[in-house]
């Protein structure tokens, strides 16, 4: 079955079916899709994919009995979980929650303009069945842990979420993604970050083997702003992480960081994006992998520096440590500058461990094993000791150390 | 004997570069190997200490009653072989003060040995550090990152110190350090050395010599010794240099 024939048969299931623009938009998108088809060559969203899995799914979505729940534990700090991609409407002097409405569709179908020829999230908005806005109120400093959790195995969750951190506001926001069923969650993040506030979003991916996560974002930031982003994959199962961000007013930062951890079969896809639209802006764009048996991963990182954006500053690199003769990593760094008065740079090493660090260890006394793990934990040191949570930062190191322990 | 090196024949990348080296050291003895560059002294450390990019065509080594060729890389440092590295490897987010703590515990194990705790590995790190004028500043750094040639070498004999190897090999530790720092070194090695260990110095140069005395002196030449004797070579070769031995 082809993509048209699948929306029109699940379209009474699926979001803002009755809207006339979010009608027509769909449509373009079905165009899109007839017309240019999934084109590997010329669409980089594409490149390195096992298609077959992501175009031939069967669309099942299930509203779950069990309600998500929003818990206010301890002052300014939310727990919330997530199931199937739905969250129950909550609202206090500091946050509110929403189910995702037609306007925040339209709003990003008609503003998006750093990248709309992703055809992962045009499934997304094509398909959408769950979702739902947080609004964190003006200069109210908040924590939110989110559990995303898939009840059943074949569910295929098209979730499209917003955030917005309106003026002064700050926020830590933790995501996990650990599900163990054979489902696919396709997930899109809006973030609007508005004058001074902050977003430092920690993700968390270790779904099983059968699982596909397809996560997205797309943050925009207002004058003096920063938006943070650290994502640690050790799922088994396949992942995606793009993430775009647009820095369209002064002095804001994006900060787009990442660890992956694979092995055996496994596959990720990542890349970043930031567009500066303003001057005195800065990124940050640094994505690692680690890469054993027959694994593989892609990372495509972009700086693009609009003809207004002086004084910019933007950062890009990428390296890989192959644990294997079968794995492999292609990393390609883009940098495109419009304006005179940039400071930008970009770098790549992939390549297998430090045979003479690995020599110099063991002739101490290390064992090869020891010594192995000891320069992998020493190659993302410098990441795992920014994470300012404890609890998140052990989590993590227990999972690393899980992943250790398969190296041989 | 303590390390006896019978006919040893070794290859790299289809170049032979040690023909035929017979070396013998007892206990207790200060050895040092001085030859032009390209004579294969460095090759010889590194077969020593067990790296694995070089071919053994021909020979054994006998070290404390092992055949060399049986032990890895770690088995041959837990036995108490100790290579100071000519250029130091930099390992950033690898600290100094668990590395080597784990160091000398998996020689304390691989000789029944209890553990050493914490506590007690930062009093002695801390000892060995001041003696060797090394900053404990220093201490919390990652091995060898960002360190200057001089602290380097001061570092790989504070390890040394710390390990107190039978057989220490020291691979042109003198190359890079001004006078102060090359006083400083040597001072750390003389007084490691008792009746109980051994020492195998690889140089250029006498300089060194004068302040760490070998009990013998060998000329390598084209990867084989083509002299041994006392310090007086040593003093040949400052004056001669090493053209009259090739």
């Amino acid at each position: 079955m082809n993509i048209q024939d699948k929306y029109l048969k699940n379209k009474k299931n699926i979001f803002f079916s009755e809207n006339k623009d979010i009608q027509t938009h769909r449509e373009k998108l079905i165009n899109i899709f007839e017309n240019d088809g999934f084109d590997k060559k010329n669409n980089e969203s594409l490149k390195n994919i096992n298609l077959k899995n992501f175009i031939d799914f069967e669309y099942r979505y299930l509203i779950s009995e069990e309600t998500s729940v929003v818990n206010n534990n301890q002052e300014n700090s939310y727990s919330i979980v997530s199931v199937n991609g739905q969250c129950l409407n909550f609202k206090d002097d500091k946050i509110e929650i929403t189910k995702i409405l037609d306007e925040d569709y339209n709003d990003f179908s008609k503003n998006n303009t750093i990248e709309n020829n992703d055809h992962f999230v045009n499934l997304n908005s094509l398909f959408l069945n769950s979702g739902f806005k947080i609004v964190i109120k003006k200069n109210n400093n908040i924590k939110i842990k989110i559990s995303n959790i898939i009840t059943d195995d074949d569910l295929t969750i098209f979730q499209k979420n917003n955030y917005i951190c309106e003026e002064g506001s700050s926020l830590n926001l933790i995501e996990e993604y650990e599900n163990k069923n054979n489902s696919t969650l396709n997930i899109l993040n809006v973030i609007k970050l508005e004058k001074n506030s902050q977003l430092n979003h920690l993700l968390i991916q270790d779904n099983s083997l059968n699982h596909s996560l397809i996560i997205t974002s797309h943050s925009s930031c207002k004058k003096d702003s920063t938006y943070t982003q650290k994502v640690y994959n050790f799922s088994e199962g396949y992942v995606r992480n793009f993430h775009y961000s647009e820095l369209i007013e002064a002095n804001s930062e994006a900060d787009l960081q990442g660890i992956f951890f694979l092995k055996d079969n496994n596959t990720s896809n990542n890349k970043t994006f930031v567009k500066h639209l303003a001057e005195d802006c800065k990124s940050n764009q640094v994505y690692k992998g680690i890469l054993n048996d027959s694994s593989k991963a892609t990372y495509f990182s972009n700086t693009h520096v609009d003809q207004v954006a002086q004084k910019t500053e933007g950062y890009q690199l990428s390296k890989g440590i192959l644990l294997s003769d079968n794995a492999s990593y292609f990393s390609k760094p883009e940098l495109k500058i419009y304006a005179d008065d940039v400071k930008c740079s970009h770098g790549s090493t992939i390549g297998p461990i430090d045979e003479n660090a690995i020599f110099y260890l063991r002739s101490r006394g290390m064992s090869k094993i020891a010594a192995t793990k000891i320069l992998i934990s020493s190659f993302i040191n410098e990441e795992l000791n920014s994470i300012d949570n404890e609890q998140m930062s052990e989590i993590i190191q227990k999972k690393l150390i899980r992943y250790l322990s398969k190296v041989k | 004997m303590f390390l006896e090196i019978k006919d040893l024949s070794v290859k790299i990348e289809n170049k032979n570069i040690l023909k035929s080296l017979n070396l013998n050291i007892n206990k207790g003895e200060v050895h040092a190997i001085m030859g032009p560059n390209g004579s294969g002294k460095s090759t010889l450390a590194n077969v020593l200490a067990g790296k694995e990019d070089y071919e053994i065509l021909n020979g054994r080594i006998n070290f404390k009653d092992n055949d060399l060729f049986d032990l890895n890389i770690e088995e041959r440092a837990q036995e108490g072989m100790f290579l100071a590295f000519q250029y130091p490897v930099e390992i950033p987010g690898v600290n100094i003060t668990p590395f080597l703590h784990s160091a000398v515990n998996s020689k304390r194990k691989r000789m029944n040995e209890e553990e050493i705790d914490n506590l007690s590995f930062a009093k002695l790190l801390k000892s060995k550090a001041s003696d060797l004028g090394i900053n404990i500043d220093m201490l919390k750094r990652s091995v060898n990152t960002g360190f200057s040639g001089g602290e380097k070498k001061r570092y790989e004999i504070l390890q040394m110190s710390i390990l107190n190897p039978d057989l220490a090999i020291l691979d042109e530790t003198d190359s890079g350090l001004d006078i102060d720092a090359l006083k400083i070194v040597t001072d750390g090695v003389n007084k490691l050395k008792t009746k109980e260990n051994s020492f195998l110095i690889i140089t250029h140069y006498q300089k060194l010599l004068d302040y760490i005395k070998p009990d013998y002196v060998h000329v390598m030449v084209n990867g084989s010794i083509v002299k041994s004797g006392g310090s007086e070579i040593a003093a040949e070769i400052e004056k001669d240099g090493f053209q009259k031995f090739q």
